[in-house]
């Protein structure tokens, strides 16, 4: 057993472990996302609420959670153990919305701060939720935890009236989870009619996992029934493993019932005795809090690595995503390369402008063709590399991501960077075929423009545009003519390469935005094997 | 109090034979045959139990082709055994049984005839089978054809179906009173169930919807669709003269102490033990519904009757009632039964007690997904004994809020919908209520047609995703033109045509240029290399058409037409256009080549030859004055400088006049000739492009705007337009 002593190491680690898990993040929508949300959500309510504080302060009073579901009397049993009407409890589900936390008035310091429940608004005026009840807790996103003192409770011991496990209202339910990780002692209160329910039994479940200090109330039972529902309950529990487990049975009663009144002291005394007992008596108490510390720390065995491996899931995922990109645009890239090779920009309108040229049509105009049909082909082998993505995402489940399904879908704007690059590599061109020129002498200087246009052909003509290439020699020299060439095929592939490059960084920026990175799998694992080396 | 066990297990072979005994109950109005049923039957009751073996034989073969529609059907144990085991634990419900038995139910009385018969079995199984194939009037003569054999089919089709269903309630109301008044009548004839006609075209479109869609979509979207299908073809071969009801709720809340005390009788099981009820337990109000419960899988021995009372038979007549397990325990399998059933009966009574009526496992599990259920549903109250005074309409104000945020509709005020009820079954408090709204609701018989309505609204809602999205689709006249612009690119339309033009103004300017330009220009081209200067038929190139232009121009019209259809259709609609994209450059390539320019020489306008000889003219006058001169010169002609220069000035000046205003003439036929040559191929791109391309993804939007029609018929809106 480990001792409650502060032990500062032991912290250390344990916060930096609650760092290491605060930091994981499940973005992308894979099967076991939700899940592993939930479980890092809960487990870091867990180190928040209960584990850190109770082993920084072994001290502090003990937190008795009364859970269950909605309508087994969960507030009437606070009541009836304080002695006091501190929690509204009615016939209306579910009762309670506000979490109540009662104490004695010495112990109210400790629970004021935010030491427990951190995520939790302390309200402090009692009794006046009557007033402004339209106002729902949990609406406007936050919660509130209600602080009531009492001083017929015994110090050093704390009860918490939390929601019901099984409310309707989601949030509830998520409040509840919370409340009862933070609990040194779990009182799990069901009912005659619904001890077979199989929402309290899921939770019993848990505590059993976590290896909690745990008590059932068998609440609500009518007379006639007790001794047959308590041994049907004592004969589940005992099968489910929790046959050890402190059982309380408590009869119906007409106060129990729909007036929220409070239950003659006998009904309640075992548990009660039980309880003070469990404060006061320094044995018992640390036996209990101990075991459920303890419980919790086992726990993380299980946990950081389900954790861990659920990170790598969504790294593995974000790493297949990245790959379909990049083979789609590697495809495409090829393919572009391929057609350039084979000049397929000299078709279609360029085709006809060539066959035209330098009779029928200008060299502006066939540059510009030559550079529309450029700007044509790379707007295709984009958008096809797009589809294909698409295609390959579809069949991933982690491309669902929001801010993955939803980009601008707009290939005007694609068609417009592609415009840009497309006429920055004709304006260079032409500055190259000028700078050409103007070695020549002067009297048999060519038109730079046709200079152009005829580099531009030859470089994308592939074999139909050689006579391009015997034209361009004949105007500036073979050798003038092989310089060009060379430097202005050198400038398309840089502008090529960019646009695809360009395009790929485009789309893949929703999904580095996204962060999902190899590390949080091997930082949590090795925050827990430093925890587990300072045990 | 004495609770019975149903008795009529073979009636799962014999429904057709019921119909064919109505039919011509119904068409002859003879009751002697009735009575003629009623003595057969006094002698089958027993002959049907010693032949048991033989009766499960007989059935046997029917299962095979039935078990869809039963699936419990196998699962019933051999009728000799359910009669020895309940006889064993009702010693007076045999006796009950026997003495009900003697009543006539010409249902039951026909049993051994297909039996004894095959050539009638085979016709009344084949009955049954266009009963269940038949789709809204498909078969509406068989019936007039073969009155005794296999009406079946069309059975409750068409107009005189209606009119037999009229009739068959109009007697039935009367045979109640008779059987009333006679006393222990309490068979009801098991007429099938018939479905008002705006349903039947829903079904009939679902079925349709189904079927036009099994290309498209894959079997899992379609599978809710096909059962809610198969259900209706199930259910409307059986009794429509019974309504399942089930009572559902959570563990504890009192179900069975309800079931007990609609029954009158300690049939289901109580305790504080929980779960209590682990198995469905039928419980029927008059003979006739063993089909039905057979369908819901519960065994014979869980099938019982209610207490013998004049009243509460006439109140109830046609109810079936199911206790069902709990939704909530621990225990997984009674949570799969309860799912099992609630998907099969007509009606169900939510049961809840003030303890657990807000649980999220009833709402968010059952009711809210059920909302659409509210006409066939029923929410009670149970264990208001518990509240005290005025509790209970705080509670059941509470519930009502709940069911309403929950999205069931709540019948008040005489609107359709869910019937909110608090009552005790301990005390008896609201019972008789209960018993009142209930038996309202099974003489109205219209339950069953409702839940298939509401399980066809559910079905319809889940298959929205895939058949509508609220947006227009559509190919838009500017995508087509858009479409085939690009193709005019890709092939280069617009640049051909400029260059014909030019080509021609060349040509035209050439022929009518003066001589010496000519001379200067051949001379010219002589020097030249021939660059471009070829004519451009005379080269044919391959890949003259632009693959990345063809090649996004189909991805853009693909795009535009698929945008706004659910995901499958759009699918298939670019699946459709990259289809017809193949070998469209190829094509396209032929074109440009066959295509490109008007055959023949380019034509010339008349006033070419006139514009020649005028330039020839104006040569010749340049000629003759400079001989004329040349003439004075040497000394031939006499000296006359005045004449000869006037000629050659003329001549001089007149010729580029002349091609000047020949340039200008040329000009509009040039144009002409080039407009010419870019519509040629623009057209036969576009031809080519809305063959290959346009129209499959057309004829993939007509298919989808079909079933988007078909699937507003059975979402109902398109039912009232019709």
């Amino acid at each position: 057993m480990v001792t409650l002593d502060v032990r500062p190491q032991l912290l250390d680690a344990l916060s930096a472990l609650r760092d290491r898990v605060a930091a994981a993040r499940f973005p992308l929508p894979l099967a076991g996302a939700p899940r592993a949300r939930a479980n890092r959500d809960e487990l870091l309510a867990q180190l928040d609420d209960y584990l850190v504080p109770r082993l920084r302060q072994p001290d502090a009073p003990m937190l008795v959670v009364v859970g269950g579901s909605t309508g087994a009397g969960k507030s009437t049993l606070v009541n009836s153990l304080v002695g006091q009407r501190v929690s509204e409890a009615g016939v209306l589900r579910p009762t309670t919305r506000t979490p109540v936390l009662v104490c004695h008035p010495e112990d109210h310091h400790w629970f004021s701060g935010m030491r427990v429940l951190p995520r939790l608004t302390r309200v402090w005026a009692p009794h006046q939720e009557s007033a402004d009840d339209l106002l729902l807790p949990g609406e406007d996103g936050r919660h509130e935890l209600r602080i009531e003192t009492a001083d017929t409770l015994p110090p050093g011991l704390a009860l918490l009236d939390a929601p019901d496990i099984d409310s309707l209202v989601a949030d509830n339910r998520v409040l509840a989870a919370e409340l009862i990780c933070a609990a040194d002692i779990w009182v799990m209160v069901t009912t005659a009619a619904r001890y077979a329910d199989a929402v309290p039994w899921h939770l019993l479940r848990t505590a059993k996992e976590y290896d909690v200090t745990l008590v059932t109330v068998l609440d609500r039972v009518p007379h006639q029934v007790v001794s047959e529902v308590s041994r049907q309950y004592g004969a589940l529990l005992t099968k489910a493993g929790l046959g050890h487990v402190p059982r309380f049975t408590v009869p119906e009663l007409p106060e129990s019932a729909w007036g929220g009144g409070l239950l003659p002291a006998t009904a309640v005394a075992p548990l009660r005795n039980w309880l003070v007992h469990h404060v006061q008596d320094p044995g018992s108490r640390h036996y209990a809090l101990a075991r459920t510390a303890q419980g919790v720390l086992d726990s993380l065995k299980a946990r950081m690595p389900e954790l861990a491996g659920a990170a790598a899931s969504q790294y593995a995922a974000a790493l297949r995503l990245t790959s379909a990109v990049d083979t789609a645009y590697d495809a495409e890239y090829t393919r572009v390369r391929g057609r350039l090779q084979s000049g397929a920009v000299l078709a279609g309108d360029a085709l006809k402008r060539w066959r035209a040229f330098p009779l029928d049509c200008t060299a502006a105009e066939l540059l510009d063709a030559l550079v529309e049909s450029l700007a044509a082909l790379l707007l295709c082998a984009v958008t096809a590399a797009d589809e294909r993505v698409d295609d390959a995402w579809r069949r991933e489940p982690a491309s669902e991501a929001p801010e993955l399904t939803d980009r601008e879908a707009s290939p005007e704007s694609t068609e417009h960077r592609i415009g840009l690059a497309v006429r920055r590599w004709r304006r260079e061109l032409e500055e190259y075929a000028e700078d050409e020129v103007r070695g020549l002498e002067r009297g048999a200087a060519p038109d730079p423009e046709s200079v152009a246009a005829l580099v531009a052909t030859a470089l994308l003509g592939g074999r139909r545009a050689r006579s391009a290439g015997e034209g361009l020699a004949e105007r500036i020299g073979a050798h003038g003519a092989l310089r060009l060439r060379d430097r202005a095929g050198r400038l398309l592939t840089e502008h090529l390469d960019r646009v695809l490059h360009t395009e790929r960084e485009r789309r893949l920026a929703p999904l580095d935005g996204l962060e999902v990175h190899a590390e949080p799998q091997a930082e949590l694992i090795a925050a827990l094997s430093v925890l587990q080396k300072e045990r | 109090m004495t609770a019975v066990t149903d008795q009529d297990h073979t009636d799962n072979d014999q429904t057709d034979n019921d119909r064919t005994d109505h039919e011509q109950t119904d068409h002859e109005q003879t009751d002697h045959e009735q009575t003629d049923h009623g003595q057969t039957r006094n002698d089958q009751t027993d002959t049907d139990r010693k032949n048991s073996r033989d009766g499960r034989d007989g059935r046997d073969g029917r299962d095979t082709r039935d078990s869809r529609d039963s699936p419990g059907a196998g699962e019933n144990p051999p009728v000799g055994e359910q009669a020895q085991g309940q006889a064993q634990a009702q010693p007076q419900g045999r006796v009950d049984a026997e003495g009900r038995g003697t009543v006539e139910d010409p249902a039951k009385a026909s049993c051994s005839e297909p039996r004894s018969n095959p050539g009638a079995g085979a016709g009344a199984g084949a009955g049954t089978e266009a009963g269940g194939t038949a789709s809204g009037g498909t078969a509406p003569g068989a019936g007039g054809s073969d009155p005794g054999g296999d009406p079946g089919g069309a059975w409750d089709d068409g107009l005189i179906a209606r009119r037999v269903s009229e009739a068959a309630a109009a007697e039935q109301a009367a045979a109640m009173e008779t059987r009333v008044g006679g006393g222990g009548g309490n068979a009801l004839p098991s007429t099938p169930l018939t479905y008002d006609g705006p349903l039947r075209s829903r079904l009939d479109a679902l079925r349709e919807l189904v079927g036009l869609s099994r290309t498209r979509l894959d079997s899992r979207t379609l599978a809710e669709a096909g059962r809610v299908l198969d259900e209706a073809a199930a259910r409307r071969r059986l009794s429509g003269q019974h309504t399942v009801v089930a009572l559902a709720g959570a563990t504890g809340s009192g179900k069975s102490q309800l079931f007990n005390a609609l029954a009158g009788v300690n049939i289901s099981e109580t305790g504080v033990r929980r779960p209590t009820t682990s198995a469905p337990i039928a419980c029927s109000w008059s003979d006739g519904a063993s089909t039905l419960i057979d369908r819901l899988g519960i065994p014979g021995r869980l099938r019982r009757r209610p207490v013998q009372s004049q009243d509460a038979e006439a109140q109830l007549r046609g109810l079936v009632l199911i206790d069902l397990p709990d939704h909530d325990s621990a225990a997984v399998q009674h949570r799969e039964q309860v799912d099992r059933v609630l998907a099969l009966v007509d009606a169900v009574i939510w049961v809840v007690d003030p303890e657990k009526y807000a649980d999220a496992v009833l709402h968010e599990r059952y009711l809210r997904p059920m909302a659409g259920h509210a006409e066939v549903m029923f929410v009670v109250l149970n264990q208001v004994d518990r509240l005290p005074g005025e509790a209970a309409e705080l509670v059941l104000d509470d519930l009502r809020r709940l069911l309403d945020e929950d999205g069931v509709a709540l019948g008040e005020y005489g609107e359709p919908g869910a019937t909110v009820l608090a009552l005790s079954a301990l005390t008896g408090d609201g019972i008789g209520e209960l018993r009142e709204v209930l038996g309202q609701f099974v003489t109205e018989r219209g339950a069953a047609a409702r839940r298939i309505a509401a399980d066809v609204d559910a079905a319809a809602w889940r298959l929205r995703p895939v058949y509508a999205t609220g947006r227009r689709s559509g190919l838009s006249e500017e995508a087509r033109d858009e479409f085939a612009d690009r193709l005019a690119d890709a092939v280069g339309a617009t640049a051909a045509g400029e260059a014909a033009e030019r080509a021609w103004l060349r040509n035209a300017n050439r022929a009518c240029g003066t001589p010496w330009l000519r001379l200067w220009r051949w001379q010219q081209d002589r020097r030249d290399p021939p660059t471009g200067r070829l004519p451009v038929r005379a080269q044919a190139d391959d890949e003259a058409t632009a693959r990345q232009r063809v090649e996004q121009a189909v991805r853009t019209v693909s795009e535009r037409a698929s945008a706004g259809l659910p995901t499958p259709w759009a699918q298939a609609v670019r699946e459709a256009a990259v289809r017809g994209a193949q070998g469209l450059p190829e094509a396209l390539d032929q074109l440009a080549a066959r295509a490109g320019l008007p055959p023949g020489r380019p034509p010339r306008p008349g006033w070419w030859p006139v514009a020649v000889l005028a330039q020839a003219c104006m040569t010749l006058l340049q000629v003759v004055g400079g001989l004329w001169l040349l003439g004075q010169i040497v000394g031939v002609m006499a000296p006359n400088l005045g004449v000869p220069v006037l000629l050659m000035v003329t001549g001089i000046i007149g010729g580029p006049l002349v091609e000047w205003s020949c340039r200008l003439a040329a000009r509009g036929p040039a144009r002409r000739y080039g407009q010419d040559a870019e519509r040629r191929l623009r057209e036969a791109a576009a031809g080519c492009g809305r063959a290959r391309v346009l129209d499959p993804v057309a004829a993939e939007l007509l298919r989808y705007r079909e079933v988007r029609e078909q699937y507003g018929r059975v979402t109902g809106v398109g039912a009232a337009a019709r």
